[in-house]
């Protein structure tokens, strides 16, 4: 029986990787075909491409980890170590936006009134809505934990209760923002104001919304006992995100909702 | 990927556990090459290599154990002084005890079938 004689995980071929990345390109050439030529149909080609790659390349992890056992402790480490090399980089993304977002307020210049909020605009209380959303978020924060030790100490309803929770506090930000964005007396267009605050705050959400459906996936996998109570690295990885999502919204808080009020 | 071939007669994606409190442990469900790892570390063997090679004093009467799965395997040796600057490499075949080329310490082969 070939077998190997060490403890990482050589994967199969799979087609998973091309068609994710015959997605991009149907994404932003159709994104470029839509801005000139009004037609959205190669960039929904792409986007549902997208959605069918995320799901089977995903489901092809779990069955190799968790059905097949090809999750070792080395290739566990693997992963980790994946997880946080990514998750790295989406502070290194939201750190540009950052920057934009100082680099015009900290030297309003002379046509926005030398001064930031700059002239014309009326910025949201980050007393009202946006603090409750700090307040939800931080919530989730401690569900999310709540969640890790009950699967660690091996209590499956405090760990599906828990997990529901964060998730429902995550959709309850979503849909508070969500009412803001609706409310907002500035929109995207509005100087560079509008662009700073739409695009980091935007970009938060988007991320908001990716974080929830990792930790649904969790639920579904949880329910269906794929974690142990000493290997569940989805969990944790999924997890390991949200609390990111939950930090970079203490920085969008308090750089642009409170300091740029 | 692969097919769905170890879920044949399971209608969903489902893992059946027998357990008290509700979250299987690894002792239950660890499956493939996990498990078998598992269950080969509970006995004190490492057979997948996890594990830095355990040192020996290199003497003839207590050579180095060289494990191996079939009847040769390369060994790398780092000079052992306080600047280490090379390795030496070399193969090391089943029989008598072979030295290294560079500092003579006692090398020996000794070979392990793979759990399966």
């Amino acid at each position: 029986m070939a077998h190997q004689a060490h403890p990482y995980h050589m994967v199969d071929p799979s087609p998973w990787p091309l068609t994710g990345a015959v997605a991009a390109l149907l994404m932003t050439s159709g994104l470029a075909i839509w801005f000139h030529f009004h037609s959205t149909i190669l960039m929904l080609l792409g986007t549902v491409l997208l959605v069918l790659t995320i799901c089977q390349w995903w489901r092809d992890v779990v069955r190799e980890g968790t059905f097949q056992g090809h999750h070792t402790p080395p290739a566990q480490k693997g992963l980790r170590y994946g997880m946080i090399l990514f998750i790295t980089s989406e502070v290194l993304f939201f750190a540009g936006f950052f920057w934009a977002f100082y680099h015009s307020s900290l030297a309003p210049t002379p046509e926005l009134g030398g001064f930031w909020p700059p002239a014309g605009i009326t910025p949201l209380d980050p007393f009202e809505v946006p603090l409750l959303n700090t307040a939800v978020l931080l919530a989730s924060g401690v569900t999310v934990t709540w969640a890790h030790h009950s699967i660690m100490e091996g209590d499956r309803k405090q760990a599906i209760h828990s997990l529901t929770l964060t998730i429902l506090l995550g959709g309850y930000f979503t849909f508070l923002q969500a009412l803001e964005y609706y409310e907002a007396p500035f929109t995207i267009a509005d100087g560079v104001y509008g662009a700073t605050f739409f695009v980091a705050t935007g970009f938060h959400g988007l991320h908001v919304i990716i974080g929830s459906t990792f930790l649904a996936v969790c639920l579904h996998r949880q329910i269906r006992h794929h974690f142990t109570s000493t290997h569940h690295f989805g969990f944790e990885a999924a997890a390991w995100y949200w609390h990111f999502v939950d930090v970079v919204w203490l920085f969008l808080y308090i750089s642009i909702y409170w300091w740029g009020s | 990927y692969q097919p769905q071939l170890l879920l044949i007669g399971v209608s969903s994606s489902d893992v059946f556990i027998c357990c008290v409190s509700g979250i299987p442990t690894d002792e239950e469900q660890a499956t493939g090459l996990e498990k078998i790892i598992m269950e080969t570390m509970k006995e004190g063997k490492d057979p997948y290599n996890m594990l830095k090679p355990k040192s020996y004093s290199g003497t003839k009467e207590d050579p180095n154990i060289v494990p191996s799965i079939t009847n040769r395997r390369i060994v790398a040796v780092s000079v052992s002084e306080e600047d280490n600057t090379a390795i030496v490499w070399f193969w090391i075949h089943e029989g008598e005890a072979q030295r290294c080329p560079s500092c003579g310490s006692y090398y020996k082969l000794v070979h392990y079938d793979l759990p399966h």
